[in-house]
């Protein structure tokens, strides 16, 4: 229980990456407000699953792209569960096409969601986790930032200003005890990526040193650590997770 | 009706949460920067501080202005503030005292007159304007 009592909040944990996350966060003590956009039933059944194992949890709908709707979120967060200790921004959406023909509202959504939630979010807790000198802050970027895929200029522009978000930050709160950290997740089953690893999923196994695709366990894993006491020395960095996908080796 | 000792104190308290520092090194002459080793990101969290402790309401650059000397080039020369520069000075910051700096106005010595003292005498000229002092 190395979380006992500390309050996280995760975006986007209803599913994938962040509901990982957020039993992760349970598992170690943590209460933890899980925000979801659409996903109601499986947000509140996931709280619902973490406090019948006596845990502390609720779920709250919130758009991330919404910076007064993040700001209110946080406010009921600290009314409900306390002040934020630990943050993860993981909410994230991909809208992949060539960028000939990308629309500029789809660059906006995935700019607005990846990048601005990750901001709006940040925005929320930063003063109070200063004031306090303590406080965590975990954004769930992407490998595709350094490591580019056609038709997601969208998707790259935003996880590289995610990675550049997370060091500025960091620098910022640093004297604060606050850390800002990232972790860049490669081709990991969740439904985000279901439909690129059914169309390709054999191709792009062969550029993956590990040949398989990750768990969101595997990610969720390090954002505990990041999230502890153990990485209280850390600040400032992009944690890849891909099986050694960024190594650039060809299949052997 | 708070007297200059009472507020001194009450700044004293806020300064120890605000700084992590013990209530033991703070002198008035204390420089927040210099001396109790304030950063960038400590100004926000005393501002706001100083206003939930004495209930007012600190508009942004007036207690802390920033970049005072940047509005016209000819506020300071060759490293040290001008004339016009003090004049500015005087009329952002009235609660300010510039007795020492005047002697020797170096641009780099300006952060010195941010001390315990002047956080004081702003909150005293503030309290007396709404008749709380």
């Amino acid at each position: 229980m190395r979380l006992k009592d500390k309050v996280a909040l995760v975006t986007g944990g209803s599913r994938g990456i962040g509901k990982a996350v957020a039993q992760g966060l349970a598992g170690e003590g943590a209460k933890v407000a899980i925000i979801y956009k659409g996903s109601k039933e499986a947000a509140e059944a996931l709280a619902g699953e973490i406090i019948s194992q006596g845990g502390q949890a609720l779920a709250l709908q919130a758009d991330v792209a919404d910076y007064n709707r993040a700001k209110a979120v946080v406010e009921e967060v600290e009314k409900a569960l306390g002040p934020v200790d630990i943050l993860v921004n993981n909410a994230g959406m991909i809208h992949d096409d060539l960028f000939v023909r990308l629309e500029p509202e789809q660059w906006n959504q995935v700019l607005q969601t990846n990048l601005g939630g990750t901001f709006n979010f940040c925005h929320a807790v930063a003063f109070s986790m200063l004031r306090r000198r303590a406080g965590r802050i975990i954004n769930v970027s992407s490998v595709a930032a350094d490591y580019v895929n056609p038709g997601q200029t969208n998707y790259s522009a935003s996880k590289g200003a995610v990675n550049s978000f997370t060091r500025s930050l960091a620098v910022e709160l640093a004297s604060r005890g606050v850390t800002v950290n990232a972790v860049a997740p490669g081709f990991i089953e969740t439904d985000m990526s279901a439909a690129v690893r059914n169309k390709a999923g054999d191709l792009i196994k062969k550029f993956i040193p590990m040949r398989r695709f990750g768990q969101p366990e595997d990610i969720a894993k390090v954002v505990l650590f990041l999230a502890g006491p153990d990485s209280s020395y850390i600040t400032g960095q992009v944690i890849t997770i891909d099986g050694g996908l960024s190594l650039g080796a060809a299949s052997g | 009706m708070a007297t200059k000792g009472e507020i001194y104190s009450k700044v004293s308290a806020t300064l120890v949460e605000a700084l992590n520092v013990d209530e033991g090194v703070i002198q008035p002459t204390s420089t927040l920067q210099g001396d109790l080793g304030a950063e960038s990101i400590d100004f926000l969290d005393i501002v706001f501080r100083l206003e939930r402790e004495f209930g007012i309401k600190i508009p942004r650059n007036e207690l802390f202005p920033e970049a005072v000397f940047q509005g016209d080039p000819e506020f300071v020369q060759n490293g040290k503030v001008t004339v016009k520069g003090l004049e500015e000075l005087k009329e952002k910051m009235p609660f300010a005292d510039l007795s020492d700096f005047e002697k020797n106005p170096e641009v780099t010595d300006f952060s010195n007159l941010f001390t315990v003292d002047l956080i004081t005498r702003y909150i005293e000229g503030k309290l007396r304007a709404e008749g709380k002092a």
